[in-house]
């Protein structure tokens, strides 16, 4: 167990570490996310009324495309340069691979929410709240552990960009869902922001879970 | 107990044969060279072998176990330098060896060693990316022994390499079990004592004296 | 062949013989008037289709868990067919719709839940296409079967539980009158024959394209097959 932490731990710190080296994905993604809000800005009519209403939606529709993006990317640099083999052929278990990618990745999607919610506060006049905060980041966990999953099978395949959309997207609506519904209560909406974490919580369980124990079948044969 | 058991192992790609029938016995210390042409399945038994790869039927049996049952405790104990050297190319050379030190739970102290081997202190600090490839496959060939494997499985290690190479080569072999697939008529004789050649997936023979087939 | 080619002749009779029922022993629905009669296939095909992806879940743990080429030849059949009938359930659903609601489509948990349904599966086969035939296909292929069908009733309740905190239209459901009810289990048994029907000759074709493949397909209609393993 403390062999799959220390691997898991490791393979996280490599792939932060590339990302440091070659600082590609982190600002593709901050532009890419303040682009989506710009353009909503003028796609929709925000006004003091409206904006509780869309914000939800822009802030999802940003992060899931963001999400789609930095998880895709976290496996193809390993198909790039043929490393998941040699990887695999160290005898680490699949699980802890999976496990290390996923954290890097949704680390790499936190810095990018960092980005986000500031500018949503801005052009929206999203109240920042610790709840919205904690939303968004049991959301990224849930993310994250699918979005790699599929990302690490698609990787695989051929059709990956239409793959990897079509088989995350499914999953990812119950948290797409209530964190939108968090997004709203922070806003003002009726409803307890308890009951969108609790949700989310559990959800994150059931995935994160599920995902470790599917890790092998996708990353081995 | 002899190092590799390989009985009737075939693999297809979809229905595309790839090996037939393919026996080999490899003891505990012969350097075995596989021989062949492009396509005629090197590399394939080679992935079978180091467990990258189920073949499509078969048995195998390495270092005493089962490989398709024990493949994890088996890859502990093997060592595999693939086709493509398979390296972060944005990690130096010696964070790739740290790396992989790292997942095997092997001690990082032996890193500074792994680069001396393969000629490589001098660019230690660089990116893999900025080497050139001979220097990519001296690095993907010392990763091979950083746990000090009883089994080393090398693909076409010479492929890329240089003169320098040949000789790591011969200082990774040394003193362990070895199946090395090559072109290279002179290598394979200096290093190994059998050979068995491909030939469309087909073993053509198996000799302890090399010897060029049609 | 000729044991397939009777079943598939008994599961049409079956439908038939619902299809008269449906139109001319069901009374007319007082409120919604004779587009009411799609409920009863509507419906039909839904149940059908989750049966055939209750298929495929077994199919994909059972292929996962002990390798069985048969576990996942049958859901590969389940899934097929399967999403044949989320087709035939999600577009009968928008017939049914616009005449009496006045939209094709709502957001509620049951169409929305169905259509990721429908968006899985597709999936499933696409993966099945891609993927290099064999162990890569199956295994992938099972894993998205297994979390596609987890997923269905988790997005079910989220959107569901979304719908309490923003109501929106609502599916009324009376009770049934016996002819309806007998109508409607009826037709629901000849459905779930005929889906298994499909699925045992997708199956028998699913066999027949992995242990002979061009042959198979050549040689299927004129010859007396055996059974395979």
């Amino acid at each position: 167990m403390t062999r799959s932490i220390a691997v898991a731990v490791a393979i996280a710190r490599k792939d932060l570490l590339a990302e440091w080296r070659t600082r590609e994905l982190v600002p593709a993604l901050a532009q890419f996310v303040v682009l989506a809000l710009v353009i909503a800005n003028f796609g929709f009519q925000i006004d003091s009324r409206s904006a509780p209403a869309i914000a939800p939606g822009v802030l999802w529709l940003a992060l899931v495309f963001a999400g789609l993006v930095a998880f895709g990317r976290a496996f193809a640099a390993e198909r790039e340069q043929a490393t998941l083999e040699a990887v695999l052929l160290t005898a680490a278990a699949p699980a802890a691979i999976f496990g290390g990618k996923a954290l890097a990745a949704g680390l790499l999607l936190v810095l990018c929410e960092a980005v986000l919610l500031p500018a949503l506060a801005l052009f929206f006049g999203v109240p920042i709240s610790f709840g919205l905060v904690f939303a968004v980041l049991l959301a990224t966990v849930g993310m994250a552990a699918l979005g790699c999953l599929f990302a690490a099978m698609v990787a695989q395949l051929r059709a990956r960009e239409l793959l990897l959309p079509l088989l995350t997207l499914p999953l990812w609506i119950p948290f797409i869902v209530a964190g939108g519904q968090a997004v709203q209560v922070a806003m003002g909406a009726d409803g307890t922001m308890d009951q969108a974490l609790k949700l989310l919580l559990d959800f994150d369980i059931l995935f994160v879970v599920l995902t470790s124990l599917a890790a092998r079948f996708v990353l081995d044969d | 107990m002899s190092a590799i058991v390989a009985e009737s192992v075939s693999h297809w790609f979809g229905s595309e044969p790839a090996l037939d029938a393919v026996d080999l016995v490899v003891e505990r210390g012969d350097h075995v060279a596989v021989l062949g042409e492009n396509g005629a399945g090197k590399t394939t038994l080679l992935r079978i072998l180091a467990t990258a790869l189920r073949p499509s039927s078969g048995k195998l049996e390495i270092m005493g176990l089962d490989a398709l049952r024990e493949r994890r405790r088996l890859r502990g104990r093997m060592g595999y330098v693939a086709h493509a050297p398979g390296i972060y190319g944005a990690l130096t050379a010696e964070e790739n060896l740290a790396f992989f030190c790292d997942l095997r739970g092997a001690d990082r102290a032996r890193v500074p060693e792994a680069l001396e081997l393969a000629r490589l202190t001098q660019v230690a600090r660089r990116r893999a990316s900025e080497l050139s490839r001979g220097m990519q496959q001296r690095l993907a060939i010392a990763r091979a022994v950083l746990h000090d494997p009883l089994l080393l499985i090398l693909d076409e290690p010479d492929a890329s390499l240089d003169a320098e190479g040949a000789d790591l080569i011969a200082a990774v072999m040394n003193g362990r079990t070895a199946v090395l697939a090559t072109h290279d008529q002179a290598l394979a004789t200096r290093l190994c004592q059998r050979a068995l050649t491909l030939r469309r997936g087909r073993v053509l023979g198996q000799g302890s004296r090399l010897r060029i087939v049609q | 062949m000729t044991r397939y080619l009777g079943a598939a002749a008994g599961a049409v009779a079956l439908m038939l013989a619902a299809a008269a029922l449906i139109f001319f022993f069901a009374p007319t629905d007082a409120l919604q008037g004779p587009v009411q009669r799609i409920f009863y296939l509507h419906v039909s095909a839904a149940i059908a289709a989750f049966a055939s992806f209750a298929v495929v879940l077994v199919g994909s743990v059972l292929y996962l868990w002990r390798g069985s080429v048969r576990a996942d030849r049958l859901a590969r059949a389940g899934a097929l067919v399967g999403v044949v009938f989320t087709t035939v359930t999600l577009v009968m659903g928008m017939l049914w719709a616009k005449p009496i609601w006045g939209t094709y489509w709502t957001w509620d948990a049951r169409l929305t839940s169905t259509l990721v349904l429908w968006i899985i599966y597709a999936g499933y086969l696409l993966v099945r296409r891609l993927a290099a035939p064999g162990r890569q296909a199956a295994r992938f292929a099972a894993v998205v079967g297994i979390f596609g069908f987890i997923d269905v009733p988790v997005v079910y309740f989220s959107v569901d539980w979304w719908r309490t905190q923003h109501p929106g239209p609502v599916i009324a459901t009376d009770a049934l009158p016996p002819e309806m009810l007998f109508t409607f289990l009826f037709t629901m048994v000849c459905t779930l024959v005929l889906a298994g029907t499909l699925i045992a000759i997708r199956y028998r074709i699913e066999t027949l394209m992995d242990t002979a493949p061009a042959a198979a397909i050549m040689n299927a209609p004129a010859t007396h097959l055996e059974p395979a393993q």
